[in-house]
Formats: C-alpha cells, structure tokens, sequence
C-alpha cells in the first residue's frame, strides 16, 4: 500500500502529546551557565563607552563580552549582506541592539549583571518610515557596505544601490508607457503593511559549548542548521567541520528562525565563559529580534474596458529594520510577482529593500509576497466594482495559465491556478454579480442599505444560519476573493542519505528541520514508497550537521520538493542495490523481483524470497553491514539581476481564498463567518498536514488582516509583549474553515509534489480585506490591520463625500 | 529568601525549597526537570505553561512556588499512567491535534481543566475556556474535534 497520498499519523506525535520532545530550552548540559544581554534604549547612537567593570565583579557572573572581544574575529555576518555585528561596535542602529552580554551561574545573576553595566551613547538623527529611509537626505544606517559568502543569492542581487537602500530589484516586460497610453482606464493606489510578529511560541532559545578551542557545539531551533553551521564558522574562524549544529524539536518558525540571531553571541560567551551556556529570549526581547517586513506598495494598474489588464507599474518599498539578513533576496522574491498572477503584456516592478533603525525584520511565511498581494488584488476588486463585472471573472479572465510566459521569461508549469480560485469561490458559496450588488445594495459610492433585509438578501443557505450580532440593522455582509503565485527560492540543493540497517529498518538522514509541518512524516512516506517497505520501517534524523548532509534551508516552501526529490533517488539507490543483491542470490532477472516487507522476492513464485538480513548476508558475508543511497538533489536557475530574466522558480506554488465576513458598520467590528482556502499542491503527500499548513498560514494572515501589528513610537515598541500584541486565539477562529486542495502534478516534482506551506498566507488578508469592501460598499482600507476604527473612520470618510473609489 | 513547602507533584508528595519569588513553572522545569511544561510569553497569556492545581488550570509561569503548599499539581508528565496515554493526550494524536508540539502540554491541561468542570462543552464554550491557551501553528479545528471525541464518547 502507498504511503504516499494517504493521511499517515505524525512520527513525533506520542512525543509531543506525551510531553517527551525535547526542545532547545529543555537540555542541560553539566556546568551550564546562562546569558543575558544588555540592549540598546536608543534607535541610533554612537556607542562611546562600554564599562562591565562591576558586572564582572558581581559573584557568580563567569563572562562578560562586549565588542572587545570581537579582536581576532570576523565580527559581521549576515545572509545576504555581512552587516550585523556579533556585539554593536561603534553604534546601535535600532533599539533593542545588543551591546553587552553575561554568562552568569544562574539567570538572575545575569539579569542583576546586566544592570550594572555603563554605557554612554551618543544619539544620532534616527528614521523609521521605509519611503522616508530611501529618501536622500535620510540619516544612513551603513556607511560602508559589506561582503559576503553567501554567493549564490548575491549573484541575483543589485546592492549597493546607496543610501539606506540596500538592494534593488526590476522585472519588466513590454513597453510600460504605451501600455497605460493604450489603458482606457487607470487606477493609482497606495497600500501599506504593518510589521508583525512571527509569533513561534518557543521564543529563540541556543546553548552553545566549545569542546576544543576549535571546536564549536551549538543547540538552536535554527531552520537553516547548514547556513547557522558557515556563519559561526566564518565569525569564528573555525572550518565548518569544526562547528556541530544540532537542531531538536522546533516550537515554531514560520521563517523566524531561519538566520542566526543569538547563536553568535552565545557562542562568544560560551568560548570565554570556558564552558556550556544557554540563552533563552524573553518575549519582550523576541519583539526586538525578528519580524515580517512592513511594507509600502505603490500600484498603478490601466486597464480596458472589457476588464483586460494592458499596463501595471508597481514600487515596493520593503522595511529591513537595522539589519538585511535575507531581505535583499525576500524583496525580489515579491518583484516579480508584484503584478500577480496576471498576464500583464506590459509591466515595470520595482522593489527596494531598505533599512531603518527598527529591530531587524527576516523573512515570514511568505516573503515579500503578502504585501504585493493585498495590493494587486485589492486593486482587482476595485477595478471590477468599477466596470460592473463578476470579481471572479475578471480574475479567470486575467489569470496566467499553463505554459505562459513570466514576467521572469520562463514558461509556467503545473498552474492549478484557475482551480484554486473556482475552488475558493465555491467555498464561500460565491453567487457572482449578483452576490456583489447584494452584499453592498448597489453600484459604487450608493449609499449602504440601512435595512436587515436588504443586506441579507445575498446570503447563502450556509450563513443565513449565522447568529446576529448586536443592532442587527447595522451589521453588512460580504464576501471577497484574493488568488496569488509564489516562487520558491532558486537556485538551491539539497542531499539526503538513506542508510537501510542490518535488521531491514531505514534511517533517513536529513537536514531539513521539523518546524511543526510534519517534515519527517512527509519525508518517511517518501522513502517508504521509494523503497516499497511500509513507512513505520523508516526513522528521519534532526539534523545534526556532523552527520547529516547538506541542505539550503527549511524555508521557502521547498523541502518536500527539493528533500523529497533527494530521499526519494537516496531511497531508490538503496532499492537497486537490494534487488541486485537479490538478484544474484536466487539467481533471477532484478526485473523479476520485488521489494516488500519480507524483503525481495520473486514475483508469483511464493517462498522465493529472503529476508533483508538473509540479503545483507549475501552482499557483505558474515560482516552483516548497511546499505547506503544518497542523492544531492540540484536545482538550477536564477535571475540576472540586469534584466530580471531567468529562473526565477524551481516551482510555483498557487493558492486562492474567499472570505465572507459580517460586519458592524457602526462598531467596525467584523465577524468572520466562513473561510475557503484552496492551494495547488502538486501532489498531496499527507493530505491532513496539507490541511494544517493551510489552517496555520490562513490563522496567522487572519491574526494580521484585524489586529496583528508592531507599533513603534520614535523607534521604541509600544506593544512588545503579548500582553499589549495578540494571536489569534480559538475565539478568532472564522465559524467555518475549509482548506481545499488542487493536485496539478509538477513533472519534477516528488510524484507530483509542490509545496505548501506558505502557499495560501498571501490571499487571505486581501480576501479578507475585499469582504469587509464589499460588505462597507466599496469602500476598500488600504493600511493593515482592518481594526474596528479604521472602518469606522473609512465609512465616516465616505459618508463626508470622498470617494472610496480609485 | 527560601521556603520549605510540601506539594504534591504528578502523585507525589514532594518537600520543596524554593525561593519567594520562583515561580511554579521555574521550579517544575528547574528543580524538578519537568521539562514537558514551556515557557512561551512569561505574563500568562499564551497557556504553553498550563498545569492543573487541586484539577484547575493554571498559568505556571505566573504562580509563585510557595502558593502551591499543600496542593496537587498535575503536569503533562503524570498524565499517561504505566505507559498508557491519557484519554485528552489519545484524543490529540488521533486527531493529530499538534503541530510544532510546544503549546500542546499546555493546551492539553487546558482540555483536561475543561472537561474536569464540564463534561459537555458546547463550541461556545470550549472556545471562551480555551481562548487563553494559543496554537500559532494553527490546530484549533483539530483540538475541538478531539474535544467532541471526547465528550461524545462514554469516557
């Protein structure tokens, strides 16, 4: 029977619903010691004097560091660019910087520590707002600019654009300008995203030890173990062998923890320390550390009348904060697809990845994709209110398809596009332009019905059971759609070994990390249907880099595709050599033989057949030993970045979402009332874990589209706890969520496999975003999150005589 | 300043020395290497430190150590007995309830708080008690699913 296809139960299940995994903050090492840092109060400051002489004196403290003990290092690293310092050097750039940090006996002997440390600033002109920071004039972040290692995304990368700009991307087709000449029509709007927080609950959390003074442990819920492993290699001077990274179980990523972000300095306190030390993040301290990029987008669209897109000119201005990591990368990520999934013939994108002094941004599910995406399809729905037509029409009409050419030049494959969007609208019982003029009583600027009745008039039999809020006569239903495409990250690889033991049981080793998204379960039916033996015969490995080989990363969508393409060959290798070792044993043709749970055997003949020990015997002797496949799977391609033209995808991924929303319009309030993902997956290796991905992504867009959102006053959080920031909670939960499922096969793809787990975050906020629209009559808020005021103050706008069009 | 208090841990009646200021998650994961119950937010808000005191949830990272003399704590360790998972614990994995793990300790005392004060929570309900226990990975379909196994069968 196929693992593969089926909903096979989690691997780590009995250890998390038991209590058993083991995380990062749970190991203690002999000896260990624990870290605290002192952190920058100011948003830009020359650091002029660092004194520890009294925290050190403190009893119990074992180490203290501080940008003196960078001598000898190579103090900057960094994904893309090499920016960051270990430990801030001669400046802070963002509030929340680490100048110093401890190594003390016990936590709150580094706490008291810390506070004794004297430090004099001396503040700089500061800037926090992305299209201010690109602006001449603005105070710069980084006066010089840095080198890096990180070879393969800096080759598809313009940096050095000057000021606070750190890299700038393009992609164009066609000639822009004679395109909007042509438009019959033109739309011009601004959009704006918020920063937000990943939201992982196991805060960052590493413990470092050095067993040699060249060599480097370090246990971190690192997405990126291999990345993590050439960093501390390249600060500390060490070859990468000489640095172990061993990630155990992950309490969340969602791209939080890709890069490194407090491995470095635990690894520096640990090295003068002489011994083990952990550090594990506040919440208060994860707010300074990572989260999403906000986002300014600035969108011009012309049109035809008949609802053809002719022209679309699109600036993006993504906000690092101090300091790049991926970002330069991430914000190409979202060029060429700043037009979305629409055949445009004539387009210019423009995204710039900029610093500011707020915390460092890093990639989050999705990239530089849910910006572009609130957007474009905000701008769709505005484009079809406008001319009169079905939303989802004018999306079929304008939908790329298979084998069209991208932006990028390359020819699109496996496009379930169209499917995803029908898919979606059925979800939410989408009835057409006839479901539009209900939900919001009339054509563009009509004023809303002011009668139940009316409004309710659109529903479908599912919401009509919904129970009313208060003041039933000023709630307003709708309904929205949102359909997108995303790249995964390319050009990338990633190896895998298949090691089949003595007694016929399979380990898979891999660096791919278990973030929660059922990597191992995924890849163990992968190998299992390689091999042809059942799946509870395989164990997948953490990784670990002594042992496990080389991978890009866990991120970007990409490990079922690129881990399962390197399992499956990995596993297949370990299958020929079992059928040819049978094969010469009993003396058949391998064609005639098969792979099962008893071993190999002949085909129809009953009793032929030996054991995989009886077949160890036979290939090694008496010496029993292990059968090895391994497969370092390649994927090339990459964007000139002159031309923006190339590979920009090893594959693409496609989801739609439709929304249906109530909403109070004298409280602004918003009920959700059903939610209908839909993603083309390739092939679903588990459908239930597909499920979950979709379920997580549409949470954490939902928790952004109403309320997530990072509030900085001068560079300081004003909400940096979640106490002041919420996640969504089960209360947040839509009263009804589907998560449907398109399987186009991927001609290279692991049987078919794509990938999914950023696959639906970027449709549902501007889903969302178009319900609470149609629901307000057209009325579309261009700045996230859709808080209650807002709403209130847009239909307040609208009701004084602006026009919530164009 | 320590304390010398006698609680009842996971069946166990169990002498504890504990600073004024520790709290009961500090000592169950410190002291007492239970490191089943996690530390998410430290202010009590996001539930991944959920235990059961004398069968109530409670948010571990914001009870001080000395308030738990003379109680019973009920960790996620001591919830499976001779091996054998706890009804809430087989429920999560038959619906495969979790994803990247941390919170479900938590949210599976939580559950367990839940059906000790009512057996047969509607949707309403097992959404406003377990409002304070978050899943960012997003399992909240399949936690109440595994809450209507458990409340539709004898138990």
């Amino acid at each position: 029977m196929s693992a593969v296809g089926s909903d096979v139960p989690r691997v780590d299940g009995n250890a998390k619903v038991s209590g058993s995994a083991q995380y990062t903050a749970d190991i203690e090492l002999p000896g260990m010691l624990h870290a605290k840092a002192l952190r920058s109060p100011h948003p830009h400051a020359k650091l002029v004097s660092v004194d520890v002489s009294k925290a050190a004196a403190l009893p119990g403290v074992i180490a203290v560091v501080t940008r003196d003990d960078l001598e000898g290092l190579n103090p900057y690293y960094g994904a893309v660019v090499e920016d960051q310092p270990v430990l801030a050097i001669d400046r802070v750039r963002c509030v929340g910087d680490i100048v110093a940090a401890v190594a003390a006996e016990e936590r709150e002997i580094a706490e008291e520590a810390v506070e004794l440390i004297e430090v004099e600033y001396e503040p700089l002109p500061a800037v926090f707002d992305v299209v201010e920071a690109a602006a001449p004039g603005a105070p710069i972040l980084h006066e010089e600019r840095f080198e890096t290692q990180a070879a393969v995304f800096r080759e598809q990368l313009n940096l050095n654009a000057g000021g606070n700009v750190c890299s700038v991307f393009r992609a164009a087709d066609g000639d822009v300008d004679r395109g909007f000449a042509e438009a019959d029509e033109i739309f011009e709007n601004t959009y704006r995203m918020p920063p937000v927080q990943h939201g992982h609950i196991e805060p960052h959390v590493a413990t470092a030890v050095w067993e040699s003074p060249n060599r480097l442990v370090v246990h971190t819920p690192c997405q990126n173990a291999v990345g993590l492993q050439e960093q501390l290699a390249r600060i500390f001077d060490l070859p990468e062998s000489g640095v172990r990274v061993v990630v155990p179980f992950v309490g969340g990523g969602y791209g939080g923890k890709t890069h490194a972000r407090l491995e470095p300095v635990t690894a520096l306190l640990a090295r003068k320390a002489g011994r083990p030390v952990q550090w594990v993040l506040t919440r208060e301290e994860v707010f300074l550390t990572g989260r999403r990029y906000g986002g300014f987008v600035r969108m011009k669209t012309g049109f035809k009348r008949d609802g053809a897109l002719v022209a679309r000119e699109v600036e993006v201005f993504y906000d690092l904060g101090a300091y790049a990591l991926s970002g330069p990368a991430n914000a190409k990520t979202g060029s060429y697809v700043a037009s979305g999934p629409y055949r445009v013939p004539n387009r210019r994108l423009t995204t710039y990845a900029v610093y500011t002094n707020l915390p460092p941004a890093g990639p989050y599910r999705g990239v530089g994709v849910p910006h572009v995406a609130w957007a474009y399809e905000s701008e769709m729905d505005r484009i079809a209110r406008h001319l009169g037509m079905d939303p989802l029409e004018l999306r079929l009409n304008n939908l790329l398809q298979e084998g069209d050419v991208f932006v990028t030049g390359e020819s699109l494959v496996s496009v379930g596009i169209s499917d995803c969007l029908r898919q979606a609208a059925a979800g939410i019982g989408w009835r057409g332009r006839e479901e539009q003029a209900a939900g919001d009583g009339g054509e563009t600027g009509a004023a809303p019905p002011d009668t139940a009745g009316a409004e309710n008039a659109g529903r479908d039999a599912d919401s009509n059971a919904t129970r009313p809020l208060h003041g039933v006569r000023s709630l307003r239903h709708g309904k929205g759609l949102a359909v997108i495409m995303k790249s995964t990250t390319t050009p990338t690889a990633s190896a895998a070994s298949v090691r089949l033991n003595g007694d016929g049981s399979v380990m898979l080793l891999t660096s791919s990390t278990e973030i929660g998204q059922g990597v191992r379960t995924c890849l163990a039916q992968i190998v299992a249907d390689g091999l042809g033996m059942p799946v509870d015969r395989v164990t997948v490995s953490a990784p670990d880099t002594d042992v496990t080989p080389y991978d890009k990363s866990t991120s970007s969508s990409r490990t079922t595709f690129h881990m399962g393409n390197a399992a499956l060959r990995a596993a297949e290798e370990v299958r020929e050599q079992l059928l040819e070792a049978g094969a010469q044993a009993l003396e058949v043709d391998k064609a005639d033989l098969e792979l099962g749970v008893e071993g190999v055997s002949v085909r129809g003949v009953p009793g032929r057949s030996l054991t995989v020990p009886q077949l160890l015997r036979v290939k090694y002797g008496d010496s029993v030993g292990s059968v090895f496949g391994s497969c370092n799977f390649q994927v090339k391609g990459g964007l000139d970045p002159k031309t923006g033209k190339g590979k920009a995808a090893a594959f693409w991924f496609f989801s739609a979402c439709g929304a249906e929303v109530e909403v109070d319009v004298e409280t602004g309030k918003v009920r959700v009332l059903n939610i209908a993902t839909s993603v083309d997956v390739g092939k679903a290796i588990n459908p239930l874990q597909c499920w979950l991905q979709n379920e997580g992504s549409m949470l954490e867009a939902l928790g952004a589209a109403f309320f997530e959102e990072m509030v900085f006053e001068q560079g300081q959080p004003v909400n940096g706890t979640l106490l002041e920031y919420m996640l969504p909670s089960m209360e947040d939960h839509p009263d009804r969520f589907q998560s449907l499922l398109v399987e186009t096969p991927h001609p290279d793809g692991p049987f078919g496999a794509k990938g999914a787990g950023e696959a639906v975050i970027p449709a549902v906020a501007p889903a969302i975003g178009n319900a609470v629209a149609n629901a307000l009559g057209g009325v579309h808020i261009t700045e996230l999150p859709l808080r209650p005021e807002r709403i209130v103050a847009a239909l307040a706008e609208r009701d004084a005589g602006a026009s919530g069009d164009r | 300043m320590r304390h010398l208090i006698t609680a009842t841990v996971n069946g166990r009646e169990r002498e504890l020395s504990v600073k004024s200021n520790q709290t009961l998650l500090d000592v169950l994961r410190d002291d007492l290497r239970l490191k089943g119950t996690h530390e998410g937010c430290g202010v009590g808000v996001c539930g991944s430190c959920t235990v059961l005191v004398d069968g109530k949830p409670v948010s571990s990272c914001l009870m001080l150590a000395s308030n738990a003399e003379g109680r019973d704590v009920l960790t996620i360790e001591g919830l499976s007995r001779d091996g054998n998972l706890d009804p809430v614990q087989q429920a999560f994995l038959d619906r495969q309830a979790f994803q990247c793990g941390f919170c479900t300790p938590g949210m599976i005392m939580a559950v367990k708080g839940l059906l000790n004060e009512n057996p047969e929570p509607n949707e309403a309900e097992v959404r406003d008690y377990l409002s304070g226990n978050i899943c960012r990975c997003g399992t909240y379909v399949e936690v109440m699913a595994a809450i209507e196994d458990l409340t539709a069968k004898p138990r």
